[in-house]
């Protein structure tokens, strides 16, 4: 039975098997599951599903491949949906072809049955007016945070990667998709190669064929499509890459030919048919990009591969940065007294740089209303960026007014405070139902560092689809005295990979506005709060904050 | 070894993957034993969730290496 799988994030569009069961299929049997209005009694406006993909593929594969025992059938093509899925859309799409229709409907109604018993697909939340929960068929999530506005950094995390929402994706040209995420599961269109290809410059004859002597009757090249069946007595010259001219073929390399004229003569015949085979390295409808993918070089390349030149990626994030404080100069100034030069706009730059965005960023005046008036005289609207980043100004001091500036600029402020050093008093904010996120970073470089990779970073994965980054697992080479604090720390500190797994060396850290160690800092090490002094060995807990 | 979650367990461990070391040649019980010593909130999912080993279900008789990517599957919901 020919089985096709599809897990997307987009609207999914039916594909009978119409032409290529033409005359062989006497039953095409069509399911659309789709979201109705109401979930848990109350009316919602979407469903939002989430998929452990290659598993879920693998499951559904495998359900079908048992059912075909019992119900013999030509083709079964599943598509299912994931994401956010509006009222009256479908989740999930089946087609059965079959010879007649008992097979089919008894197929088709086992596979779903099955499928909401095994295959690892979630309806995660409902959305609508007044509605943003779990859907019935879930066991409640556990809320992680209460009322207060202060986190731990468990609950921090939680909250963003639960609040913030992946925004819609765009069909961007393939030359303009690096470093975006891929939003849908890209399959072969067809077989690759697409026909037998000859590995070498030589000779295709018959597979078989026992002639010593042979005539030359046409010429391959690599780019040729010359279909013929080959006599006994035959051959063909052909170049590397070049196409088969029929099944059942060998290509004798011409190191082991003797020509004279249009004349071979065969002088060793042992050795490799020297073919690559058709759908050798993949199959068509083989997945060969599954969605969550950051494309990079080697990515792209495969996409343009399957010839897949508008794929379906994450937007470019629109970022807005404003540094505040009279005591930032700018770079190439020289600093007065009590003045330092602003390293966090370039530092955010810097960061932001492993996603593809378009950034603006300006220094704002520290009176707040000198400084809203300076924003709504911007050319352009602040609701027309997905990420506001303020640097300075999160504390509670009189001149601080971040907290203020992102609930006039519309944001609905989650948490104020988390406890863990450096970098507590980090705002957080939400607007345009997680679609737009604020961040008001303290204005200590380390600082700056420390949140954006621990909490921006999330964020920004999440906005653009990018699978989550934990805390992953190594042991400390040196020794941390000076980790006990009653807080939570993230200590900077650089990262190897050394024989069996991560080796990690706490960079020396005297203060939060210390920009020597971000020079070498690649890690950050959580030592939880109240720990006893750190000895080498010691495994840890640590986020890298330079590659994903 | 690679610890995914999902749906409702995600949301109460507030991440979707971290890392643990497993020593040896465990089964599901050590493993789940492991997971609940890193993220004592999984406790309260061991009953209703699955362990899958790289992509297939697990069961008493799988064993487990540290190079397994790991998946907790709470009920499923899909169709």
């Amino acid at each position: 039975m020919k089985i096709e799988i599809q897990i997307t994030s987009q609207t999914i569009v039916p594909m009978p098997f119409r032409e290529e069961f033409r005359g062989s299929a006497g039953a095409i049997a069509e399911f659309a599951g789709v979201v109705r209005a109401a979930e848990n009694g109350q009316t919602i406006d979407a469903l939002e599903y989430e998929a452990y993909s290659p598993m879920a593929e693998g499951q559904m594969r495998r359900i079908l491949e048992s059912l075909a025992e019992r119900f013999p059938c030509l083709a079964a093509r599943i598509i299912h949906r994931i994401g956010t899925i509006p009222v009256g859309e479908t989740a999930i799409y089946v087609c059965i072809a079959s010879k007649h229709r008992g097979e089919a409907f008894s197929m088709l109604a086992e596979f779903m049955n099955r499928l909401k018993q095994d295959v690892p697909i979630w309806k995660v939340l409902a959305h609508g007016r007044g509605v943003e929960q779990a859907p019935s068929t879930c066991c409640q999530p556990v809320k992680t945070a209460g009322r207060s506005d202060v986190r731990s950094l468990d609950e921090a995390l939680g909250e963003i990667s639960s609040r913030c929402q992946p925004l819609p994706g765009v069909r961007a040209p393939l030359a303009e998709s690096s470093g975006r995420i891929l939003l849908e599961t890209v399959l072969a269109a067809e077989d690759l190669p697409a026909a037998d290809k000859s590995t070498r410059d030589g000779y295709a004859i018959l597979e078989n064929d026992p002639s010593e002597a042979l005539r030359i009757v046409d010429t391959i090249h690599a780019a040729d499509w010359k279909p013929r069946q080959l006599k006994t007595g035959e051959a063909v010259r052909i170049a590397t890459g070049g196409s088969l001219p029929c099944d059942a073929a060998r290509v004798v390399m011409q190191e082991h030919v003797e020509r004279d004229g249009d004349r071979i003569r065969i002088v060793r015949r042992e050795g490799p048919s020297n073919i690559r085979k058709r759908g050798e390295e993949m199959r068509s409808g083989q997945p060969v990009l599954s969605a969550g993918t950051m494309l990079n070089a080697g990515a792209m390349a495969m996409l343009a591969t399957v010839g897949c030149v508008q794929p379906l990626v994450s937007q470019k994030l629109r970022v807005a940065h404003f540094t505040t404080g009279d005591e930032i100069v700018s770079p190439d100034k020289k600093p007065a007294p009590g003045q330092i030069r602003d390293s966090n706009s370039i530092l955010i730059r810097g960061l932001l740089q492993a996603f593809p965005c378009e950034l603006v960023q300006a220094h704002l005046p520290e009176n707040f209303e000198q400084a809203k008036q300076e924003i709504s005289a911007f050319r352009f609207p602040l609701s027309a960026f997905d990420l506001v980043l303020v640097s300075g100004g999160a504390s509670v001091g009189e001149k601080d007014f971040t907290r203020p500036l992102l609930e006039w600029l519309g944001f609905e402020i989650v948490f104020n405070r988390v406890n863990i050093r450096p970098g507590a008093p980090v705002i957080f904010g939400l607007a345009n139902d997680g679609r737009r996120v604020a961040f008001g970073l303290p204005g200590n470089p380390l600082s700056h560092f420390v949140c954006y990779e621990i909490f921006v970073a999330a964020a920004v994965r999440r906005l653009v689809g990018a699978d989550a980054v934990g805390f992953r697992r190594g042991r400390l080479v040196s020794g941390l005295e000076e980790a006990s604090n009653p807080r939570e720390t993230l200590w900077p500190g650089r990262r190897e990979l050394a024989g069996d797994g991560w080796s990690l060396t706490p960079l020396p850290w005297s203060s939060s506005g210390d920009v020597t160690s971000l020079v070498r800092a690649n890690a950050l090490i959580r030592v939880p709060a109240g720990s006893d002094a750190m000895v080498a060995g010691a495994e840890v807990e640590f986020i890298s904050a330079d590659f994903r | 070894m690679r610890i995914l979650l999902f749906a409702q367990v995600k949301d109460a461990i507030g991440m979707a993957e971290f890392a643990v070391t497993v020593a040896g040649r465990p089964g599901v019980e050590e493993v789940w034993a492991r997971l609940v010593e890193v993220q004592p909130k999984l406790a309260a999912f061991r009953k209703t969730t699955r362990m899958a080993r790289n992509g297939e279900y697990a069961d008493a008789k799988t064993i487990f290496t540290d190079a397994d990517e790991v998946a907790l599957i709470p009920p499923v919901s899909g169709g």
